[in-house]
C-alpha cells in the first residue's frame, strides 16, 4: 500500500492532496507556487509532505499532475516563432476568425493579434473537396517554398491546416511528412491530427494553440519527469486534462492541446464526486480563489462539456469541461463612480499586491477585506501562514469607499459584498437561461479559497436552498486529478443524411476505425489493462440549422443500423435543450464522437467519525450581515463529526479555507464529511 | 422615494440579468434557423410608460437601446393580467420598423398596478408579401412587405388569440417558423415577468419602482458627463447611398449636429425625400425614435463603456426629422430594407461627432457590405438548394487608438460569418478565396481596416445570387485628419477574363455553371496624416500583406529595401508626397468619385433642392428630384455654377413641364 498525490499548480498556490490507501486517509498541503521555476514547487510539496505527515517519496504509488505552464505560454506569449500552412485563398483564416467581436456596442472592439501573425502564413498549391476528393493535387514545390518560407522568418514550428483536411489529411500527412525530411528541426502540428473536426477556423486556431504551446509544455513534463524520479517517486506521473481525464505524462508531451485548461476541470471533477456523494441531481459547482470566480454546471453526477473554451484569448475546440467566469474572485477591488454608483471589479488586486489585509502594499479595499470588516475574516490565519492577515488595514482601505458613499463601515463592507454577489447573480443568470434550468433546483458545491466564503451570500441570491462545503474545499482541484479516469476524444466529421442505407453503413464503418484508435490509444499508448468502457455520440441537428447537439448513442443502435433510435434519442435531446422538437423533419449527422474511459480503482476514504453530541464552538464573534451585527459562534472544521448539526450565524475555520454560515443557514456533516448548508426556500 | 446609489447597482444587476435571461431563453426557443444564425431579436424592459430601462448586452441586435414601446402600449386601451400584445405594422406607432420585426409586449401587474412591461421583438424569417423573406429593395409601398398587425392582444388573459394567430399564418410562407418562434418570444416574455415577480419580493415594489427610475436617471446623467466632455458647437455632416433606386440618383442624408453643454439635437433638414424603393426608415418623426439613436448610442459607448445602456441615454438627445424625407417618411414608403440606409445614418452620425472629438473618436468604418444568398441546383440530387452563405462585412475605420480591425468590427461587430467548409457543405459551390483585400483600408497615421472580399464558382445553371444590403459601390467610407478614404465595395462577374463584369450596386445576379463571382465589401477610412505612419508599421503591414509595396510608397512614401525600410529613400519620398499635396486639404477624405460629385452638387445646390422640394406635396418629392436631376445631368460640368442657381433654373423647368405639379403645388 502506498500513496496517492494530487497536485494542482494555480497562479499563487500549489496545492496537494494525498490519500494513504492503508488508512483512508486525505492530506492536503500548500505551498507558494514557483511560476518562474516550474516544477520547483512540486518538489517543495513533495518534501514538504513528507515533513508534515511523513510521506515518503518512495511510498508515492500513483501520482497527478494539473499545470498552468500551457495556458501562461498563451497567456504571457512566450511560445514559439509558429507558422501557418493553408490551402492557398485562405490565409486569413485567423486574421478574420468568425468575423464577430467581443463588444459589440463598443466601435473599438477588436480581436487579439494572432498567435500566428500573417506574415508567417504560407500558401499551399491544393484543394480538397467537401466529400474527401482531390479537386486540385498536392504541388510539392509550394511546400518547399513554404518551407524556405518558414526559415526565412526564423520559424521554429509549423502548423500545417489545410481546408476539407478533416475528410482525408492525405494532403496534410504528406506536407507534414515533406518537412520533416527537409527540415527535422521544426515542430510539426497538423491540424486534422488535433481534432479532425469540419470549420476551417476552428480546427486551424485549436491546432495553432497546440503547436504554440507544444515545446514548453514538452520541455515541462520531461523536467517534472526527472525531478520525480531524482526525488524517488517511482510513480509515472499522470497528467489531468481539460475533458476531465488524466493521461500519462508522456502522451502529454505529445497531445499538449489536451491538458490547457486541466487545472479547472479537475476542480469540476472534484466538485462532481462531491455531487454523486451529496446525491445532488442537480449542482452547481462554484470555486472562488484570489483573481477568478468560476461555476459548472453538474448533473447527475457529470460535468457538461463544452468547445470554445477561451485559453488566454483564444477559443479552443477539443472536448472540454464547461466553466464560466463569473467575476474576478476575492481580490476584485471596491470603488465608487463619478455619480456616486458603488462598484466591485473588474480591476483585481490579483494575488500581489493582494487585499490590503495581506500588508503587500494594497490600499485599495477588495472583497476579501469587506469579509475582514464584517468580521468573518482574520479568526486564523489564511493558506498554512503563507499569508498573515491585517484586518487594521483592511478597515482603512474600506474607509476609502465609506466616506464616498456615506455609509458607516460594516455597512459599506456589507454594500461591497451584496454588490459583488449581484455580480455574480448576473453572470449565473445568463448561464442558466442558456440551458434552461432553475437554480432553485441546484446545490452549490463551493471550494477555492473563497467560494466557502461567498457561498451563503450567492444561494441566498439565486433562491438555492443548499450549499456544499466539501472537506478538503481549499484544494478540490488536486483531489479531482487524484480520482479522475483515464480518457480521451475522438472525433470524425461525416455530414450524413440520418436514415440511408449508406449512411448507416459509413456509420458503422467510421465507428469500427474510431474504436479500433480509442483502444489502440488507452492499451498501446497508455499502457492500461483495466476494465475499458466506450461512449458513443454524434453532433446531429435538423436539416438547415448551423448547430449541433450531441446526442448521446448505444453501440447496438450503431451496430444494428438503428436509425429510428437515433433519431428518437436526438428529438428527445432537441426537446429537453429548446422546449421543442420535430419529428417529421430529417436529421443530420455531422460528427461522430467516442470516448474512451478506463477507471482506475478509486479511493476508499476512511469512514468519518459520527457523533450525536452538540458541536463545541472554540469562540464565539461579531460578524455583521443583513444591516446588523450579530453573534457567530466559530467551529474548526477538524472538530467536527459526521452528523453533528448547527445553525448560523457562524464560521468554519480550516487550513485552507473559511466557511461563512449566514443566519436562516443550517449546518449539517453528512456521513462523508461533508459540510452540507441548507435553508428553507 | 430616492433610491440609495447601493441599492441601485444590485438592481441594475438584477434588471440586466432579466432582460439577459429573456434573451437566452428566446434564443434558446427559436425555431428559425434565421433568429439563430444572426440574432436580430431583442428583449428588455420598460417603465409603464413604455421607456426601456434594462437592455441584454450579450445577446440580439445592438439596435434597440433607446426603444420607446410608449406609442404602441398607449394604442391598447385596456390591460388585465395574462395579456400580451403584438405588433409588426411599421406605421402603427413607429416601435416596429419593418414588418418581419414581431413586436411582443406584456405588462407586468402587481397588486393590480402594471409596475413595468416586458417587451422584445424577433425577425421572423418571411411574414408574406411580394417577395419570400418579404424584403426586397424594389419594393416601394409596405402593403408589398407583407401582412401587418396593428397593435393588438395576441393573448388574452393568459389565453391565446387564435383568430389573430390564424389570420398571420395565413399569410406567411413558413407558418410553422413564424408560429414557433412567436411562442418563444412568449416564453421569453414569462420569464421576464417571473424575474420581475422575484426582484419585487427580493426589494419592495416601491424600491423597484423607485429603481427603474433611478436606472433611467443614472443612464441619462453618464450620458451627460459624456456629452459635456465634448465641445459645443454645430458639426453639421453629410453622406450619401449610391442610388436612391436600382440604376438611380444618390440619396442624401444631412445632419448638423448642435452640442451645447450635456445636450445635442440631431437636425436632419438637407436630407433627401422619402423614395420609392424600400430603404426608407419609418421614425414616425419621434425625436429619439431607436432607429435614430443607434448611432448616437455607439458613440457614448464608446467614449465610455461603463455607460449603463437604456433609454436614458437617449434623453440628453432630440431630433429635427423633416416630414416627407428618408429620415421620416410618410406612409405608405416601403421600408423594408431599411437597415441599408440605418447603416449610411449611424456613419452620419459617427461623422458629426468626429468632429467634436478627432482626438477620441475612429473615421468611418467599412459598410454597404451585404449579407449573401445562392440558390442553386445540386447536380447530384436535383434538388435545389438555398442557403445564407454568410455576410461580407468590413473593417472598422483608424482611430487615435490605432488600426482599424480588420475584415469586421464597429457597428457590425454583431455579425458572424459562415465557414467556407461548412458553405461547401451546404452548397453545390466551390469558394475559390475568402480573406482580406490589399491595399483596401484608407490610408493614415492609422489605417482602415481592410476589406473582405469572397470568390467563388457556381455549378449548376440558373444559380441565383443575391446580395442584399449593397453599397459604397460609388461613394467611399470616409477618412479624418488626413487619413484616406477606403476602397470600393465590390461585385465583379468573372473577374479577370474577357468578359469580366462590373456589377456596380446590383444586388440580384443569375449565373451559370463555371461563372466566378468576385464580392467585396468597402475598405474603411484611415486617421491621421499616412506621410506621419510609423516606417515600420507599414513594414509590417507590407509583410502581413495588408499593404502592397506600391501601396507602401504610393499611400505612406514609405520606401522598402531588401525587407527593411530605407530611410533615407523614404524621407525623400515624403518630402515630395508632402510638396504634391494642395496648399489646404479638408478634415475629411471623402475619396474621388465623393470629390467629383459634388464639383455638380455642391452643398449649396443642395440647400436650393431641399428649400425647393419642400414646397412640393410629399408624393411628388421623388419624381421632381428624379427630373431636377437628368436636367442637372444635361449641363457640362464646367458650366456648373454650384451656387444653387442651377438648380432653381432646373426646378423651374420641371414645374413649367408638369401643369399637375403647379396644381398639386396651387392645392
Amino acid at each position: 500500500m502506498g500513496y496517492r498525490v494530487g497536485v494542482d499548480i494555480g497562479g499563487t498556490f500549489t496545492d496537494f492532496c494525498a490519500f494513504d490507501e492503508a488508512s483512508g486517509a486525505l492530506h492536503t498541503l500548500k505551498v507558494l507556487s514557483t511560476p518562474q521555476k516550474p516544477g520547483e514547487e512540486v518538489i517543495a510539496g513533495i518534501s514538504g509532505l513528507n515533513e508534515r505527515y511523513g510521506i515518503r517519496p518512495e511510498d508515492v504509488t500513483y501520482f497527478t499532475h494539473g499545470t498552468t505552464v500551457g495556458v501562461n505560454t498563451v497567456i504571457q506569449r512566450r511560445g514559439i516563432t509558429l507558422c501557418l500552412f493553408t490551402t492557398r485563398g485562405f490565409e486569413d483564416v485567423l486574421e478574420v476568425a468568425r468575423l464577430k467581436m467581443p463588444d459589440p456596442y463598443d466601435l473599438f472592439s477588436g480581436r487579439p493579434e494572432p498567435l500566428v501573425t500573417r506574415d508567417r502564413v504560407f500558401s499551399i498549391d491544393e484543394r480538397m473537396l467537401f466529400d474527401g476528393s482531390v479537386d486540385e493535387p498536392l504541388d510539392e514545390a509550394s511546400v518547399e517554398a513554404a518551407i524556405e518560407g518558414v526559415r526565412s522568418v526564423g520559424g521554429e514550428g509549423v502548423v500545417v491546416a489545410l481546408l476539407h483536411a478533416y475528410r482525408n489529411p492525405a494532403h496534410e500527412q504528406r506536407v507534414a511528412a515533406m518537412i520533416k525530411a527537409k527540415a527535422p528541426d521544426l515542430t510539426v502540428t497538423c491540424a486534422s491530427e488535433v481534432w479532425p473536426v469540419i470549420r476551417e477556423y476552428e480546427r486551424t486556431v485549436t491546432a495553432v494553440v497546440a503547436g504554440y504551446v507544444q515545446g514548453r509544455v514538452a520541455h515541462y513534463l520531461g523536467s517534472l519527469q526527472e525531478a520525480l524520479a531524482s526525488a524517488g517517486v517511482p510513480a509515472e506521473p499522470m497528467i489531468t486534462k481539460s475533458n476531465g481525464g488524466v493521461m500519462t505524462a508522456e502522451i502529454g508531451k505529445q497531445e499538449c492541446a489536451q491538458m490547457l485548461l486541466s487545472g479547472t476541470a479537475s476542480g469540476v471533477i472534484g466538485a462532481a464526486s462531491v455531487a454523486a456523494e451529496t446525491g445532488s441531481k442537480a449542482a452547481m459547482s462554484l470555486d472562488i480563489g484570489g483573481t477568478s470566480a468560476d461555476v459548472a454546471i453538474i448533473r447527475d453526477g457529470t460535468p457538461q462539456y463544452g468547445i470554445g473554451e477561451v485559453i488566454g484569448e483564444f477559443p479552443i475546440y477539443i472536448p472540454t469541461v464547461s466553466v464560466t467566469s463569473i467575476g474576478e474572485g476575492g481580490g476584485s477591488i471596491a470603488w465608487v463612480d463619478p455619480h456616486g454608483v458603488l462598484k466591485v471589479g473588474p480591476e483585481s488586486a490579483g494575488s500581489s499586491p493582494g487585499p490590503a489585509c495581506y500588508d503587500r502594499g494594497g490600499d485599495r479595499p477588495a472583497i476579501t477585506d469587506a469579509f475582514v470588516v464584517c468580521g468573518f475574516l482574520g479568526q486564523s490565519a489564511l493558506g498554512y501562514s503563507a499569508v498573515s492577515m491585517r484586518t487594521d488595514l483592511s478597515r482603512k482601505a474600506m474607509a476609502t469607499v465609506a466616506d464616498k458613499i456615506g455609509m458607516g463601515l460594516e455597512e459599506t463592507a456589507e454594500s461591497v459584498i451584496r454588490v459583488a454577489v449581484s455580480g455574480m447573480y448576473l453572470e449565473v443568470s445568463k448561464l442558466v437561461s442558456r440551458h434552461g434550468i432553475d437554480p432553485r433546483e441546484l446545490s452549490l458545491i463551493a471550494f477555492g479559497g473563497a467560494g466557502p466564503m461567498m457561498a451563503c451570500y450567492l444561494a441566498r441570491e439565486l433562491g438555492m436552498r443548499e450549499v456544499v462545503v466539501p472537506r478538503v474545499p481549499g484544494v478540490l482541484s488536486a483531489f479531482g486529478g487524484l480520482i479522475a479516469d483515464i480518457k480521451n476524444d475522438f472525433i470524425r466529421t461525416v455530414y450524413l443524411d440520418l436514415g440511408a442505407g449508406e449512411a448507416l453503413d459509413e456509420m458503422r464503418a467510421v465507428y469500427g476505425e474510431l474504436r479500433e484508435a480509442a483502444m489502440a490509444w488507452i492499451r498501446e499508448e497508455h499502457g492500461y489493462d483495466g476494465a475499458v468502457t466506450l461512449l458513443h455520440s454524434a453532433d446531429m441537428r435538423y436539416r438547415g440549422q448551423s448547430y449541433e447537439i450531441e446526442t448521446p448513442l448505444e453501440a447496438d443502435w450503431i451496430d444494428d443500423g438503428d436509425a429510428d433510435a437515433m433519431a428518437g434519442a436526438f428529438h428527445a435531446a432537441h426537446e429537453r435543450i429548446y422546449e421543442h422538437a420535430d419529428a417529421d423533419a430529417p436529421v443530420q449527422i455531422i460528427n461522430l464522437r467516442l470516448v474512451v474511459v478506463g477507471t482506475p480503482p478509486k479511493p476508499k476514504f476512511a469512514p468519518v467519525e459520527s457523533s450525536d453530541a452538540t458541536p463545541e464552538p472554540v469562540a464565539s464573534v461579531p460578524v455583521y450581515y443583513d444591516g446588523g451585527t450579530h453573534t457567530a459562534s466559530v467551529y474548526a472544521r477538524g472538530d467536527l463529526k459526521a452528523g453533528q448539526t448547527f445553525e448560523g450565524p457562524a464560521i468554519v475555520t480550516q487550513d485552507d479555507c473559511t466557511t461563512c454560515v449566514l443566519g436562516g443557514f443550517t449546518a449539517t456533516v453528512d456521513a462523508s464529511g461533508n459540510l452540507i448548508l441548507s435553508r428553507e426556500g | 422615494m430616492a433610491i440609495d446609489k447601493v441599492t441601485l447597482e444590485i438592481l441594475k444587476n438584477h434588471c440586466r440579468a432579466a432582460a439577459e435571461s429573456m434573451a437566452f431563453t428566446l434564443y434558446r426557443t427559436a425555431h428559425s434557423t434565421f433568429v439563430k444564425e444572426t440574432e436580430d431579436f431583442t428583449t428588455g424592459l420598460t417603465t409603464p410608460e413604455g421607456e426601456t430601462f434594462a437592455t441584454p448586452v450579450e445577446l440580439g441586435a445592438t439596435w434597440f437601446v433607446g426603444l420607446n414601446y410608449g406609442t404602441v402600449i398607449r394604442m391598447i386601451d385596456h390591460y388585465d393580467e395574462g395579456d400580451i400584445c403584438m405588433t409588426n405594422d411599421p406605421y402603427s406607432g413607429h416601435v416596429c420598423t419593418h414588418s418581419p420585426d414581431m413586436h411582443i409586449w406584456k405588462p407586468v401587474f402587481h397588486e393590480g398596478e402594471i409596475v413595468c412591461f416586458v417587451v422584445g421583438h424577433i425577425h421572423n424569417t418571411d411574414v408574406g408579401g411580394a417577395v419570400p423573406a418579404s424584403i426586397s429593395r424594389t419594393l416601394s409601398e409596405v402593403h408589398q412587405e407583407g401582412i401587418r398587425i396593428p397593435p393588438a392582444k395576441v393573448v388574452k388573459k393568459g389565453a391565446f388569440n387564435h383568430e389573430l394567430i390564424d389570420v398571420m399564418l395565413a399569410n406567411v410562407r413558413m407558418p410553422e417558423q413564424n408560429w414557433g418562434d412567436l411562442k418563444a418570444q412568449i416564453a421569453a416574455m414569462n420569464t421576464g415577468e417571473r424575474r420581475v415577480h422575484e426582484m419585487i419580493a427580493k426589494f419592495g415594489v416601491e424600491t423597484f419602482k423607485a429603481g427603474i427610475a433611478g436606472l433611467l436617471d443614472y443612464a441619462e446623467s453618464q450620458a451627460r458627463s459624456i456629452m459635456a466632455t465634448l465641445p459645443d458647437g454645430d458639426y453639421f455632416f453629410d453622406d450619401y447611398l449610391d442610388e436612391d433606386a436600382a440604376g438611380g440618383y444618390p440619396c442624401r442624408i444631412a445632419l448638423t449636429l448642435k452640442i451645447r453643454g450635456e445636450t445635442c439635437v440631431l437636425d436632419f433638414t438637407g436630407s433627401d425625400p422619402q423614395i420609392e424603393s424600400s430603404v426608407n426608415m419609418p421614425t414616425g418623426g419621434q425625436p429619439r425614435h431607436a432607429l435614430l439613436m443607434v448611432g448616437f448610442v455607439y458613440i457614448l459607448y464608446s467614449l465610455d463603456p461603463t455607460l449603463f445602456l437604456n433609454s436614458g441615454v437617449c434623453r440628453v438627445a432630440d431630433s429635427i426629422l423633416p416630414k416627407g424625407t428618408i429620415v421620416n417618411p410618410e406612409f405608405p414608403a416601403a421600408v423594408g430594407l431599411r437597415t441599408l440606409s440605418v447603416q449610411r445614418l449611424q456613419g452620419v452620425i459617427f461623422g458629426a461627432f468626429v468632429q467634436a472629438a478627432p482626438d477620441r473618436l475612429p473615421s468611418s468604418p467599412a459598410s454597404g457590405g451585404p449579407i449573401m444568398n445562392v440558390n442553386t441546383i445540386d447536380n447530384r440530387t436535383g434538388r435545389r438548394v438555398m442557403a445564407a452563405i454568410g455576410a461580407i462585412s468590413g473593417g472598422a475605420g483608424g482611430s487615435p487608438r490605432g488600426d482599424g480591425t480588420e475584415g469586421s468590427g464597429a457597428n457590425a461587430s454583431f455579425l458572424k460569418n459562415t465557414p467556407v467548409e461548412i458553405n461547401e457543405a451546404e452548397v453545390p459551390f466551390k469558394i475559390l478565396r475568402y480573406g482580406l483585400t490589399q491595399d483596401s483600408g484608407g490610408a493614415g497615421k492609422y489605417r482602415g481596416g481592410n476589406a473582405l472580399e469572397m470568390i467563388f464558382q457556381a455549378h449548376a445553371p440558373n444559380t441565383r445570387v443575391t446580395a442584399r444590403n449593397r453599397d459604397r459601390s460609388r461613394f467611399s467610407s470616409w477618412g479624418v485628419l488626413g487619413g484616406r478614404a477606403g476602397s470600393h465595395s465590390r461585385f465583379i462577374l468573372n473577374p479577370g477574363t474577357n468578359h469580366e463584369v462590373d456589377l456596380g450596386n446590383v444586388d440580384i445576379l443569375s449565373i451559370g455553371p463555371g461563372d466566378v463571382v468576385h464580392i467585396g465589401s468597402g475598405g474603411s477610412g484611415g486617421w491621421g496624416d499616412p506621410l506621419e505612419r510609423d516606417p515600420a508599421a507599414v513594414l509590417w503591414d507590407v509583410q502581413r500583406g495588408f499593404v502592397s509595396r506600391a501601396g507602401a510608397e504610393k499611400s505612406y512614401g514609405v520606401v522598402l529595401k531588401d525587407g527593411a525600410v530605407d530611410a533615407d529613400a523614404t524621407a525623400r519620398l515624403r518630402t515630395d508626397l508632402a510638396g504634391e499635396r494642395p496648399a489646404q486639404e479638408g478634415f475629411f477624405d471623402y475619396g474621388v468619385n465623393r470629390e467629383v460629385y459634388e464639383k455638380t452638387w455642391t452643398r449649396a445646390s443642395y440647400d436650393a433642392l431641399t428649400e425647393l422640394l419642400a414646397t412640393t406635396p410629399v408624393h411628388w418629392r421623388f419624381f421632381v428630384k428624379h427630373r431636377v436631376f437628368e436636367a442637372i445631368d444635361q449641363i457640362s460640368p464646367d458650366q456648373i455654377v454650384g451656387d444653387g442657381s442651377d438648380v432653381r433654373a432646373a426646378f423651374a423647368q420641371v414645374v413649367e413641364a408638369f401643369p399637375q405639379l403647379r396644381a398639386a403645388m396651387a392645392a
